[in-house]
């Protein structure tokens, strides 16, 4: 996947571009709309990061132009105005998703990769991790092929670690995931907690092996057996 | 009390004094007038006498109507004595004051007492007089000013009043409203119009870059703290890392979690307080309680909490959806995280009435202080205590009457719409 990040902060720039890297990905770098306009005409990309604070301008106007030239291309509006009308302006003037600062990193990740999936055609439907496989169209799960009977959450879960699964992924940045803001952090840690208890148990029922690892007690990571 | 009222009234009240006194100096100055003709008129009687007596000398004292003339046996000074005395009168058959002169008259050697007197026209009746013509006088007056005062609210102050008119209809929100005052050849309105058209314009441009500033804080706030949570994201994902490091770094990450919160939520306050959620529409509350219930459900299972819900359907609210969601989000978003585990929550919505109560522990805290921002029963807890202050502001917002009461563990909260 080729990414352009249109964003004025460079050190937030270059976590999110490291970030994508290491997953694989292509990910450039516009600090301002002038030069995100040149780099658009100048090559192809899959997925658009938008600030809407910059510089030179307003992100909006990238936006409309994208939606004029490429209208494949995804969309992701990063902004730190958690307004509203601006979210429903930017979704209505075709962005895919919004995403408001601060964001966690796999959060991103996460977004986009659906983004890119949805916008692509004959993209990937399948992802997994050994046995474990989770089918992104059905959003259903299978070990050894068989399928896991998951609640709506499990999934969200499992798909969230399996998309990030070379990261830690903190109990805050699955909380936020699974429940967005309305969570109160304390409680949430125990909620996120059960979840995965529930998970682990239904993939080794199912035969399969528990790669989801506890890390010192805030987050988790998917491991290989050593 | 209209202007033009309060102005007549005043000038009704002092053009009232003036007339009374005006009234008792004429009554004096007439008065003055009237005893100087009349002393004259006797005098001119007196002397007139005095030819009669040089010319028939009497002897006997002459008694005519109004004149007794009696001669003196000793000689005495000449003088003239006025005074006031009381006759009666031949035809009122009654007392009446007259006006008496008394005088010594010589006449080749011989002295005589000469009084006359006469009706002078009577102190009541010039008071009468006065009072009847001050009276009518007085009252065609107050006819005339309140004509000219009707007439002058409204020519005079007629552009005042369209000026008025106008800002009524002056609004904060709205940036490209200018305000017309209508011309007036009036210096004060003149003015006045001129100091409105350049405070209205100040108000807005103040409100404009307050709103500005508000905003831009909350994003200047969002924009750092994205910065180290991404970069606490690289570090924890770094190789070599204590269990206390990772640690270190969560709870780092926590706090500025909180701290986005905080701004995203004295945001939303300022914005409200700004009346900046002015989409207003028909909103489904019914609607809105019941996906909300449904997306709590997996925290009230998780929390093991019975609930007894009772929605009746398609209840309708005139009001922007954002603030109603954010209303009923926060007010189960509370009643969960402030109850036991497996405990209750009943929640019931009626046509006028939302009413939602839960079980939990007693407040530590006035209830009276329960909707103050920053209030928390637990000044440790992980919430910042904003999500019943932002309930209030928003029932504040659309007149809705909020209560809380307390009752055997029970927190109910009661929202009238």
């Amino acid at each position: 996947m080729k990414l352009l990040l249109v964003e004025d902060q460079l050190e937030l720039a270059k976590s999110v571009k490291n970030y994508f890297v290491a997953e694989g990905d292509v990910c450039e770098i516009a600090s301002d709309t002038k030069r995100a306009v040149e780099k658009l005409f100048a090559f192809h990309y899959d997925l658009l990061l938008l600030d809407l604070m910059l510089p030179d301008g307003d992100g909006m106007s990238i936006l409309e132009q994208v939606k004029d030239n490429w209208p494949d291309m995804g969309v992701i509006i990063i902004s730190a105005k958690n307004a509203l009308d601006d979210k429903l302006k930017g979704l209505e003037l075709g962005a895919d998703d919004y995403l408001p600062k601060p964001f966690h990193l796999a959060e991103l990740n996460a977004r986009s990769k659906a983004v890119y999936r949805r916008r692509k055609e004959g993209g990937q439907k399948k992802i997994g991790f050994n046995e474990i496989e989770i089918n992104l169209e059905t959003r259903e799960a299978f070990v050894h092929e068989q399928m896991l009977e998951l609640t709506r959450k499990e999934y969200d879960l499992l798909h969230y670690i399996i998309v990030n699964q070379k990261r830690l992924l903190t109990k805050q940045a699955i909380a936020e995931h699974l429940w967005g803001d309305y969570m109160d952090t304390a409680d949430s840690f125990d909620f996120v907690y059960q979840h995965i208890k529930n998970m682990r148990k239904k993939i080794v029922e199912a035969g399969g092996k528990d790669y989801i690892k506890t890390v010192y007690g805030v987050g988790y990571k998917l491991k290989q057996e050593e | 009390m209209n202007l033009i009222v309060r102005i007549t009234i005043l000038f009704v009240f002092v053009s009232l004094i003036v007339f009374i006194v005006g009234g008792v100096i004429s009554y004096r100055v007439m008065m003055r007038e009237v005893k100087y003709e009349q002393q004259r008129f006797l005098e001119e009687r007196l002397e007139r006498m005095e030819g009669l007596i040089e010319v028939r000398k009497p002897t006997d004292t002459i008694k005519w109507s109004k004149l007794i003339v009696v001669p003196l046996s000793d000689y005495r000074s000449e003088k003239r004595v006025f005074s006031d005395t009381l006759v009666m009168h031949s035809q009122l058959n009654r007392l009446e004051p007259h006006l008496r002169l008394d005088a010594i008259k010589n006449v080749d050697s011989s002295s005589y007492s000469i009084s006359l007197y006469d009706v002078i026209i009577e102190e009541d009746d010039i008071k009468d007089g006065l009072t009847e013509s001050l009276t009518t006088m007085y009252l065609i007056l107050l006819g005339a000013v309140l004509i000219i005062g009707f007439a002058a609210s409204f020519f005079i102050l007629r552009p005042f009043n369209l000026t008025l008119a106008q800002i009524r209809k002056f609004s904060l929100r709205d940036k490209d409203q200018k305000l017309e005052f209508p011309k007036s050849s009036v210096s004060e309105f003149k003015r006045l119009n001129k100091f409105l058209t350049e405070m209205t314009d100040k108000v807005k441009s103040d409100y404009r870059s307050l709103k500005e500033f508000s905003e831009n804080a909350s994003h200047e706030f969002q924009t750092p703290i994205a910065i180290i949570q991404s970069k606490l994201e690289v570090l924890m994902d770094g190789e070599n890392l204590t269990e206390e490091q990772v640690e270190q770094i969560s709870y780092v990450q926590n706090a500025m979690r909180r701290l986005s919160n905080l701004s995203n939520s004295l945001a939303i306050l300022t914005k409200i307080d700004n009346k900046e959620f002015i989409n207003v529409s028909e909103v489904n509350v019914s609607n809105v309680v019941s996906s909300l219930v449904e997306e709590f459900k997996e925290l009230l299972d998780l929390k093991s909490l019975s609930t007894k819900i009772n929605i009746e359907e398609n209840q309708m609210l005139n009001a922007d959806e954002v603030l109603i969601e954010l209303l009923f989000t926060n007010l189960i978003n509370n009643a969960i995280r402030h109850n036991w585990e497996g405990g209750e929550i009943h929640l019931t919505l009626s046509e006028s009435q939302f009413r939602i109560s839960n079980t939990g522990p007693t407040l530590t805290f006035e209830p009276n202080e329960l909707f103050r921002r920053f209030k928390k029963s637990n000044q440790s807890a992980q919430s910042m205590g904003l999500g019943l202050a932002i309930v209030k502001k928003i029932c504040d917002f659309y007149d809705y009457r909020i209560r809380y009461e307390y009752q055997n563990d029970n927190h109910t909260i009661n929202i009238d719409f």
